[in-house]
């Protein structure tokens, strides 16, 4: 390989992109869904998020809700932690969730606040009834993850990626378990802690 | 047997006062918000308490909270 194939090569590793999109339906009515998706943490499928916490709340004159959130997660990938060359396990990741109670619709947008020089990764959330189904909640979930500034291998970032669909699947799981252990103890959602 | 978990604040010290505000504000939400009653906010005094701990925590720890934004500038994105 000549200078600069090399070059290129190493320039298309260092910026990559991967876009993951899925889809899920989930056998509650919107309300139900959203509600716990308010309260999604602790839940035993993200055991990696360690803390949450509202910085701002406001209603727009729209009528919709606006929530800016704060969580912290702690990852055990000393592995990776490692390779990048950083000691910190701990990462911060901001959430904007928008609720709109008419039209309901609930959007949720994340991104991390920390290790961006490394990777960035920035989720959207959208949960809408379905559309020909009332008892039914449609959640679509886009990621877009971004790697940058280190020559990660192909097979690192499509670990990475598939992660992400892992992580996708685990985040419904965990609305799912939060509907279902209020119902089971019949505690209202609201009144679980 | 339901085990009640409970999540904890960024800042240690600020996680009585993120439960109580949660709870208020889980209630206000299912109670008032979703079924459209526009009916004033009970929790904004526990806010204020809450809030002032949080961000006294951000900034002990230097979380880097402002300038990144979703799909944002600050994250450098290549161009697609």
């Amino acid at each position: 390989m000549t200078i600069s194939s090399c070059l290129v090569t190493w320039l298309l590793f260092c910026f990559s992109n991967w876009a993951i999109f899925t889809m899920f339906n989930l056998v509650y009515p919107w309300e139900t869904v959203i509600k716990a998706a308010m309260r999604k943490y602790p839940n035993p499928m993200n055991p990696n998020v360690v803390g949450v916490d509202v910085l701002d709340r406001n209603l727009d004159t729209d009528g919709r809700l606006h929530s800016h959130r704060l969580l912290s997660t702690e990852w055990g990938l000393p592995g990776i932690v490692r390779i990048l060359g950083t000691g910190h396990t701990r990462t911060y990741v901001k959430e904007h969730s928008i609720v709109d109670p008419e039209e309901k619709k609930m959007e949720l947008y994340s991104t991390n606040i920390t290790l961006t020089n490394l990777v960035s990764v920035d989720e959207r959330l959208v949960y809408r009834p379905h559309p020909d189904n009332p008892e039914v909640t449609v959640l679509t979930q886009e990621a877009i993850i971004t790697v940058k500034g280190v020559s990660l291998s192909s097979y690192l970032e499509g670990m990475m990626a598939l992660r992400m669909s892992a992580n996708a699947r685990k985040g419904w799981d965990a609305i799912e378990w939060i509907i279902q252990n209020s119902e089971r103890e019949n505690v209202p959602l609201c009144e679980l802690y | 047997m339901l085990i009640v978990l409970k999540m904890n604040s960024v800042g240690e010290d600020c996680t009585d006062l993120k439960r109580e505000y949660d709870q208020c504000f889980n209630r206000w939400f299912a109670e008032k918000f979703l079924k459209e009653d526009r009916s004033g906010d009970p929790c904004t005094e526990m806010f204020k308490k809450y809030q002032h701990c949080v961000q006294k925590a951000i900034k002990e720890k230097n979380i880097p909270i402002d300038g990144v934004e979703f799909m944002g500038p600050n994250k450098e994105k290549p161009d697609s």
